[in-house]
């Protein structure tokens, strides 16, 4: 769909972005892979297990709500706890959303010692997303690499209870964990690198177990932060420029680390929840795009009303932000959100949204 | 038989075990208040229970975080299995059984684990059916392990969506059972709107709803 008075295709509305100019209206983007699946009458699995569906699907999306695939969020490459040997499961019946982890590859401590790399060109869900990102690349998209931080997903390998004790008793196998992480997710962007051209790839990251709600800031500085520095070197030397950062959850406290000196490369996008204010983000990350964060619960519970009313005051806080401002759920967008709550945000868009020209 | 001064000061040696999450020494103190003559009940209440409350504030201050929460719930579970031999039946009784899960399609569960913790920490007799539990199982296991109250926890609105249903499959069968609910999601309104007995915004308020309801 295009709205009123479209000035811009979607790709010169982002690129503009990261040009630090102007678009003709605020961008949307969403995380939607499961719910576009249930837009287009597909199961949720087809998220996972079929790159061509769930490709369309995304794509029909897409435009019935006109939204910016900045870039077009699929499901993760890199799926932590399948690819390191675990036992995942594709979601099923009424209420699963996402993969089900039905046991860890890392049960104990010895596990740890015996971990395997695990191959980055075959293992877990890669060959799929690589299907996708042919799909893309084909379609004149981004090609999307997608993960969670190191942190998330070394805790994903063994689970986060387990993880969060050894913070404490065991912190060298954390570390290691999180070497594994880590290094098998730069072995599979060499692959991406190699198969699609790093010019074409945007990486998209989320960090939901760094989150406030579960680790204290200090933790945060002493863990994950420092793997945030090496990420971002090792996608500078891969050449690789754009970067999305969904900094999952309550993450009000970590904040002030990350502001010091983000490593990344900049504009990047950064994506926040509702827990955390836009003006905040924007004062604490004035080089970055800010996006954001309609709280998800309530594009999924609420009324359209309420949910148009909301976009609208989240419109007003970010429209003026001089980085740049992408609207958008404050995390992926529920699978279960009636569709008119999710035309409601683009609705608010098309009222509100503009730039003069 | 210890003098209430010694009494007083291996309790509180205890709280300060489980706020310290030393496992080693909390266990060491438990066994020392089976040496020393000291009632147990009071060691579990006073000690464990009383270094359990002090936790909760920690974390509510934000000093504690998840982590530390993790190894003092261990710390405390030490002393308990020491002590736990030792309680009278009606100590053990004094409190309700409650029955505790994260809904179908919901992996999410250190908020359920926390909320275990309090229960446990506050002396009630707690099943742990885990994580992505399937309607039929609350039914089946409420009916098995007869307990008091179901504690329902979602941390997605995907997941919640489950709650109606398996609060009216609880009642079918048994309508004098309670459903305490919880998790990022919820909130009293939806509470009531999907049937629930109680609502509870953290694992601390939720030990007092439980007790509420059974009076
Ligand atoms: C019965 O009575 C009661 C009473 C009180 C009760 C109660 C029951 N239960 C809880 N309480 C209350 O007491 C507790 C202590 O005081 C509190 O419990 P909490 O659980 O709230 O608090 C814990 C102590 C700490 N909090 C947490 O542990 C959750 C933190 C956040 C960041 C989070 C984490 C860590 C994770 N996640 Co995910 N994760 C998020 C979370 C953000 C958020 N806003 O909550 C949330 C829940 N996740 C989300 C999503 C989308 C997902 N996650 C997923 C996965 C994960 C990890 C595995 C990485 C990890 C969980 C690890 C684990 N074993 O639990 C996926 C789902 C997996 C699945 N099938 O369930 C996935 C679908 C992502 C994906 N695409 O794969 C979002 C859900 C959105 C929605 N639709 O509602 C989310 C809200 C993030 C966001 N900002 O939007 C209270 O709520």
């Amino acid at each position: 769909m295009k709205l009123k008075q479209d000035r811009m295709s979607s790709a010169e509305r982002i690129d503009s972005l990261f040009n630090y100019r102007r678009p003709d209206h605020v961008p949307i983007t969403m995380i939607a892979p499961t719910f576009s699946c249930r837009n287009a009458g597909l199961p949720v699995r087809v998220a996972y297990s079929d790159p061509q569906l769930n490709f369309y699907a995304m794509q029909w999306a897409a435009e019935q709500y006109a939204w910016d695939q900045a870039p077009q969020i699929v499901r993760h490459t890199v799926v932590e706890a399948m690819d390191f040997g675990g036992d995942v499961r594709l979601p099923e019946g009424e209420y699963e959303g996402a993969l089900m982890v039905k046991s860890y590859p890392v049960k104990s401590e010895s596990d740890v010692e015996g971990l395997k790399m695990p191959e980055p060109d075959k293992t877990g869900m890669i060959g799929i997303a690589a299907e996708l990102g042919r799909l893309q690349e084909a379609h004149g998209l981004p090609v999307t690499f997608v993960s969670r931080s190191p942190f998330t997903i070394a805790s994903n390998v063994c689970g986060l209870q387990q993880f969060c004790k050894w913070l404490i008793k065991k912190p060298e196998l954390c570390e290691r964990l999180m070497k594994a992480a880590f290094d098998h997710t730069f072995n599979v962007l060499r692959y991406w690198a190699d198969t699609f051209g790093a010019e074409k790839i945007f990486v998209f990251m989320s960090s939901p177990s760094e989150s406030n709600q579960v680790i204290s800031p200090k933790q945060f500085e002493k863990f994950a932060l420092p793997y945030h520095l090496l990420y971002h070197e090792r996608l500078k030397a891969l050449g690789i420029k754009r970067f999305y950062f969904h900094v999952c959850g309550e993450q009000n406290l970590n904040l002030p680390s990350l502001a010091d000196a983000p490593p990344w490369e900049h504009p990047a996008i950064l994506s926040f929840g509702h827990e955390v204010d836009l003006e905040t983000a924007a004062q604490r990350f004035p080089k970055d795009i800010i996006c954001g964060n309609i709280e998800p619960a309530i594009i999924q519970t609420g009324s359209p009303q309420q949910v148009y009313e909301l976009a609208r005051t989240t419109l007003e806080k970010g429209k003026g932000i001089p980085g740049g401002f992408i609207l958008s759920a404050g995390c992926e967008l529920p699978v279960a959100s009636p569709a008119a709550n999710v035309f409601a945000i683009t609705k608010a868009v098309d009222d509100f949204g503009w730039y003069a020209e | 038989m210890a003098s209430e001064e010694k009494t007083r000061e291996i309790l509180k040696a205890i709280q300060d075990a489980v706020v310290g999450y030393d496992e080693e020494t909390c266990e060491r103190l438990c066994s020392s208040v089976l040496e020393e003559g000291i009632d147990p009940h009071r060691a579990v209440v006073e000690g464990l229970t009383g270094g359990m409350e002090r936790v909760g504030e920690l974390y509510n201050s934000q000093e504690y975080f998840v982590p530390e929460l993790l190894l003092c719930a261990d710390a405390l579970n030490a002393g308990l299995n020491v002590l736990k031999p030792h309680l009278k039946i009606e100590d053990a009784a004094r409190k309700g059984k409650l029955l505790i899960g994260v809904v179908e399609g919901d992996i999410h569960d250190i908020g359920k684990n926390l909320v275990r913790i309090m229960f446990e920490a506050a002396g009630w007799d707690v099943y742990d059916l885990g994580n992505n539990v399937k309607i039929e199982r609350f039914v089946e296991e409420q009916k098995k392990a007869n307990t008091d109250i179901v504690a329902l926890s979602a941390l997605m609105t995907t997941s919640m969506l489950a709650m109606p249903k398996i609060i009216g499959a609880l009642k079918a069968q048994n309508p004098g059972v309670k459903v305490l609910v919880g998790g990022a999601p919820l909130s009293q309104e939806i509470a009531q709107r999907y049937g629930a007995d109680a609502y509870a915004p953290d694992a601390v308020a939720a030990v007092k709803r439980a007790a509420d309801l059974i009076g």
